[in-house]
């Protein structure tokens, strides 16, 4: 086998015949790929192509079955993660991996934190010094705060802090974007280039191809484990021709025009709403056959919105109605149960799913009870006959139904979770960031899947960062910003003037308050 | 087209099918509970081999009517284990609920299954108590069941100062007596009964369902419209209930209820309720359950502690075994799980 790209003398890193199998998986097979100095190199591919396990290959998280890698010339066979770092290759895991009850200081120097396990820690340096990594990434945060207390945009950031703070000569990041808005997506993208031209050698990977496009010069893709195409300049591929690489095919755009719903029956509406959170005068109304979005900048309060409709925190003044009537939501349970709400998590890992079950459990979970009915007997293959068309819709790719869902991709989690909620056929839902991490086919047919769901009568408030997902699926448009809600505009489905009009009515506010 | 990712996705190919065959074959083999089958086989040939009245008919009816209750006892400390918690009162309620179901028939000349009804009633509610304490709280069960094991106990203490009841319906204690086929005590089917109707609520029923999620990840379940804290106060409630089977399971062996059948505060039940669920591979950290490997579990451990006893060795000795026992369990445990990870089965 030889390599065709023959690694340029600027390659620093060069891996061939990487192999890796799982049970009932291949999820690699005989790739080849190189880094070279000074570059950003994509690294992309379908849900479940074997991106993430080519960088736990390279970071010593997983072992190859075969294959060889080469670091700087000399062949390399990380033991442990340690030993990819002491080497100097840092990590951005696709899943978070900070230590929740940690300081976001401590979190940030967890490995410096280790190396002299008996000396005091100075925390003054350690929280000034964490300081500076946030301050770079443009995160607003107390390093001495405790992890769990963030936000999931937050969360990403301190864990791609922790990873520049040990000033790598490979960098490689896996997804490090998905749960960003563009704001925060644009300040990391300065400091990768900054650190590109220093020389250090970057891998990116992403589901949003306008960022590939953006930011990176080489490309390799990966279908079903195996090179579509290895490291090969992105000029003069255009975002159509990647797209044949990953999918074999081109991809479809929705034409959906601008519909008009709100005449439909009022199924949730929130007036001057208050919450123990500190959201003021909110007033939201979404129609039977609706789909609402709900834009803002990270920090805005809507994820803290949709759980305080859901009755996981408290709302002390206005009034929440339901139907036309008003709604007595003392717990989640009362939601889901009494009103027929759902809500689709941001945060699939450590509330959208339960890991350590399969895939049927996860799905079934919201439908258990109905499904049982008073008999309260309930088999597998009944939660199968409900769930399985929205597991197919999606294309989970799973070796069983009976798999953990840990043991899927984090795109593949991600449709778990998303499907979960389809399936569970409420009245009003609630869909947090539903495609962090799914591929560009899946996501047309999440689309198509949501757009189904409002034909048939659902109400859906829509929470998303990402701008043109926002324009494709909302009716009606509602920007938040500051807990509270900055105005409303009828989606009329033109990218250009829309997400201008979003803008504006995001900024207009801060303009007031600068003054 | 589209063909590509959709072969792959939910069904499975014929040509894994085959290797997964081989996979679950593998799986079992390597599975808890198989391991179990296997040392109780191991052991009951050492032990019949040392000492030949390990086979002898009474040494096994003996065997199967102690490890019923160990089995029992065993259920108890699982059903809380699977949200992650424990119940350090299993003893304590265990012995309540004897103690109960005895005064009922001494005192008040209850027809035996009525004061069965009433002494597995006490064993609910001081489970439900628990159970309602905790997710009120916040604390972690550990805290608020070592509390309510003195308390309970106690206050048994108290009531019954420290008295036996021994006027027990002879109908109930002919039951815990009985031999059927020369020797199986009923006891033992009371078990698998009690066995079958968990792994039912574990298989088949959304509420069993919804123990294993709230103890897997209770946000997660919370956020799917499952009552966690009434999920977790059932938990805590049928856990007292099968505690007071175990109690009464001893009161109709023993023909009486004492006080410290379960020795001080209950304690001498702590150890069989840990070792079956760890043994049977129930995870301490919740979510996970196996009925049969606790059901394996409660059986080895009770094995070879009747062998050890044929075997005269003396009973503080036991305990260092049992203790040891639970250590070992723990570290193969490990050492299994490494290797089916290195093996990728899991
Ligand atoms: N620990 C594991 N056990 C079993 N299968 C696994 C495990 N990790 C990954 N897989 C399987 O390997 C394949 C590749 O997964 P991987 O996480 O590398 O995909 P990915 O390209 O990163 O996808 P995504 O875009 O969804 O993140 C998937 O089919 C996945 O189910
Ligand atoms: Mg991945």
């Amino acid at each position: 086998m030889s390599i065709q790209n023959a690694p340029s003398e600027t390659s620093v890193f060069v891996a061939e015949g990487m192999t890796k199998t799982f049970p009932g998986v291949t999820a690699l097979e005989d790739v080849r790929l190189s880094l070279s100095k000074g570059s950003i190199h994509a690294l992309l591919g379908e849900n479940g192509a074997g991106k993430s396990t080519l960088i736990k290959a390279i970071t010593g998280v997983h072992r190859l079955d075969s294959g060889r890698m080469m670091l700087n010339g000399q062949l390399f066979e990380p033991t442990d993660t340690r030993d990819a770092i002491s080497r100097g290759i840092g990590v951005v895991h696709q899943e978070r991996n900070l230590i929740p009850r940690f300081s976001i200081g401590e979190n940030i120097f967890l490995e410096s934190l280790n190396a002299h396990p008996l000396r005091r820690i100075d925390y003054n340096k350690l929280f000034r010094d964490a300081r500076v990594w946030l301050e770079m990434l443009g995160v607003d945060a107390d390093p001495a705060m405790p992890v769990h207390r963030l936000s999931v945009a937050k969360t990403q950031l301190v864990e791609i802090a922790k990873a520049l703070s040990l000033n790598s000569r490979i960098l490689l990041l896996d997804e490090p974007t998905a749960a960003l808005t563009p704001h925060e997506t644009d300040t990391l993208f300065k400091i990768l280039r900054q650190l590109r031209d220093d020389g250090v050698s970057l891998m990116f990977v992403s589901h949003k191809l306008e960022e590939v496009q953006e930011i990176c010069d080489r490309v390799t893709v990966l279908r079903d484990g195996k090179n579509a195409c290895e490291s090969q300049p992105l000029e003069g591929l255009d975002r159509q021709a990647i797209v044949r690489l990953m999918i074999g095919r081109n991809e479809q755009i929705p034409d959906w025009s601008a519909r008009d719903r709100s005449t439909g029956k009022a199924l949730l509406q929130l007036k001057n709403v208050s919450t123990s959170l500190g959201h003021k005068e909110i007033d939201l109304s979404v129609h039977k056959g609706e789909i609402v979005g709900l834009y803002g900048l990270v920090g805005a309060g809507r994820s803290e919105l949709a759980k305080s409709i859901l009755g996981k925190f408290q709302v002390t003044g206005g009034e929440v109605l339901v139907n036309g009537s008003r709604a007595e939501i003392h717990s989640v349970a009362d939601a889901v149960r009494r009103y027929r709400i759902g809500y689709v998590s941001e945060d699939r890992k450590s509330e959208g799913l339960v890991l350590m079950h399969s895939v049927l459990e996860n799905v079934g979970m919201p439908i258990w009870r109905r499904l049982a009915g008073l008999a309260h007997f309930l088999t597998n293959g009944k939660i199968r006959k409900h769930t399985e068309p929205y597991i197919r819709k999606l294309e989970v790719r799973t070796p069983s139904l009976e798999q953990h869902v840990g043991n899927l991709s984090g795109g593949n989690q991600q449709k778990v979770s998303v499907a979960k909620w389809l399936a569970a056929e409420v009245q009003i839902l609630i869909i947090d960031e539903p495609s962090v991490g799914i591929d560009i086919k899946t996501k047309a047919y999440l689309h198509e899947l949501i757009r189904e769901l409002s034909d048939n009568g659902t109400a859906l408030l829509l929470i998303t960062s990402d701008m043109p997902e926002m324009i494709t699926l909302a009716d009606h448009i509602v920007v938040m910003n500051d807990y509270r809600i900055m105005g409303e505009i009828d989606n009329t489905r033109d990218y250009d003037t829309m997400s201008e009009r979003i803008m504006t009515l995001i900024q207009g506010e801060e303009l007031v308050a600068a003054e | 087209m589209s063909g590509t990712g959709k072969e792959q996705s939910v069904g499975i190919p014929p040509a894994e099918q085959a290797s997964g065959a081989r996979l679950t074959t593998l799986r079992i083999l390597l599975s808890n509970e198989f391991g179990l089958l296997v040392l109780i086989v191991l052991f009951a040939i050492i032990f019949s081999t040392i000492s030949p009245a390990f086979l002898s008919k009474f040494s096994l009816y003996a065997l199967g009517r102690t490890s019923a209750v160990n089995i029992m006892i065993g259920f108890s400390m699982m059903v809380v284990i699977i949200t992650g918690g424990l119940n350090l009162s299993v003893g304590s309620i265990g012995v309540c609920a004897a103690m109960f179901g005895g005064l009922l028939m001494q005192a008040f000349a209850m027809p035996w299954p009525l004061a069965v009804c009433g002494g597995l009633a006490m064993g609910a509610a001081l489970g439900a108590l628990n159970g309602f304490i905790i997710v009120r709280s916040g604390l972690h069960s550990f805290i608020i069941t070592l509390a309510t094991m003195s308390i309970f106990f106690g206050v048994m203490i108290f009531l019954t100062r420290a008295e036996s009841y021994r006027d027990i319906s002879p109908a109930f204690t002919s039951f815990g007596r009985m031999k059927l086929a020369g020797i199986i005590s009923p006891l033992l089917l009371v078990s698998v009964v009690a066995g079958i109707l968990l792994s039912v609520l574990f298989r088949y029923t959304a509420l069993g369902r919804e123990m294993l999620a709230t103890g897997a990840n209770e946000r997660a379940a919370e956020l799917s419209g499952i009552r966690v804290h009434r999920i977790i106060t059932y938990c805590h409630l049928l856990s007292g209930v099968l505690a007071g089977v175990a109690g009464l399971m001893l009161v109709s062996r023993t023909g009486a209820a004492i006080p410290s059948m379960a020795g001080q505060l209950g304690q001498d039940w702590l150890l069989p309720a840990f070792l079956g669920p760890v043994l049977g591979g129930t995870l301490l950290t919740g979510g996970r359950v196996s009925v049969l490997g606790t059901f394996l579990g409660s059986f080895l451990v009770t094995m070879l502690t009747t062998g050890l006893l044929l075997m005269q060795v003396g009973a503080f000795w036991m305990q260092t075994y049992l203790g040891l026992l639970l250590l070992a369990a723990v570290l193969i445990d490990m050492v299994r799980r490494s290797y089916l990870t290195r093996r990728k089965l899991i």
